[in-house]
């Protein structure tokens, strides 16, 4: 994974496939303090204390298809090279947050990404789930949401016209609101 | 063109695409579409399968080809990522493995167009070696 959208598609997909029906995606940054948390929050199906314990290990996965599960050891090792760490919290029928912080004034720090292109492919590729998306950058904040959309009459993205037009209206502000960043980060 | 910035002015373009095609209808009418899924688990991200489902959701309505673009999980073919499983109506759903742009252009053109076969085709029969 050479960037955080690419983590916020993967861990994304591990809440769709415990069947989640919201999925709550943050990224939650302190310019001051030069710290990123990235976290998902979902209601899928959840796991027991001990499949938690085994997530971090590289050889488990709940898929039968292959024997290596990467998504979770990845999002980890990205972030404890920045000296940050992964917490993960889970029960089972209530659903799952896990919850990767980062130092972004760390060299080893990943840069954001893609974040609108990924999360229009999120949208599309998974029209029954209810996405919320928040960039929190100190106190200024970028909020986008399934329902939210709904309200304004757009609720179907298939069209490429509409998708990229999602598209830009998130890059548009994402980029004012990185603007605000007083101090430099590897972020971006 | 002007730029999009706020909810209203995603609206309006909403608006403006409503009136071009009538969405609803299209995708009431899954189930004779040409369907396509993208693998995207770690694998699939890893190698690219996002430039590969853009091309897809963009290409297809370029050529007027009515399709669902969706997602799915990791098949087991993690060599051969990206793939993409595509469904054309009345056929068995055909796994293509390697997948990027140019060869996405190939199944478009060849596959989807005329349902001729193309080379990367992934055997249903095939098993992984464990």
């Amino acid at each position: 994974m050479v960037d955080l959208a690419m983590h916020m598609m993967d861990i994304a997909q591990n809440s769709i496939r415990a069947e989640a029906k919201n999925i709550e995606i943050s990224f939650i940054e302190n310019n001051t303090e030069n710290t990123l948390i990235f976290a998902v929050k979902d209601d899928g199906t959840g796991m027991s204390p001990e499949t938690v314990a085994k997530l971090s290990d590289p050889f488990f996965t709940s898929r039968t298809t292959r024997k290596v599960g990467l998504g979770v050891p990845f999002l980890k090792m990205t972030c404890e090279q920045t000296d940050g760490k992964l917490e993960i919290k889970s029960e089972p029928g209530i659903g799952t947050e896990i919850r990767a912080s980062y130092n972004t004034n760390h060299p080893d720090c990943i840069p954001l990404g893609d974040l609108a292109g990924y999360m229009i492919l999120l949208l599309i590729g998974n029209p029954g789930i209810n996405f919320k998306f928040l960039y929190q950058l100190d106190d200024e904040k970028f909020e986008l949401s399934t329902a939210e959309l709904a309200e304004n009459g757009i609720d179907d993205l298939s069209s490429a016209e509409m998708s990229s037009a999602v598209k830009e209206f998130m890059n548009e502000n994402l980029k004012e609101l990185f603007g605000k960043r007083e101090k430099e980060s590897f972020l971006c | 063109m002007e730029k999009i910035k706020t909810l209203a002015d995603l609206k309006r373009k909403q608006e403006a695409v409503k009136s071009q095609v009538n969405l609803r209808d299209r995708a009431s009418r899954a189930e004779n579409l040409v369907q396509i899924k993208v693998a995207m688990a770690t694998c699939g991200i890893a190698s690219g399968a996002k430039e590969v489902m853009e091309y897809f959701v963009e290409e297809l309505e370029k050529r007027n080809i009515e399709a669902v673009v969706t997602q799915t999980g990791c098949m087991g073919y993690c060599y051969a990522e990206p793939t993409v499983e595509v469904k054309l109506q009345d056929a068995e759903p055909i796994v293509f493995g390697y997948v990027d742009t140019k060869k996405a252009n190939e199944i478009i053109e060849r596959y989807i167009k005329t349902g001729e076969l193309v080379d990367g085709i992934i055997p249903k029969n095939y098993e992984t070696i464990n």
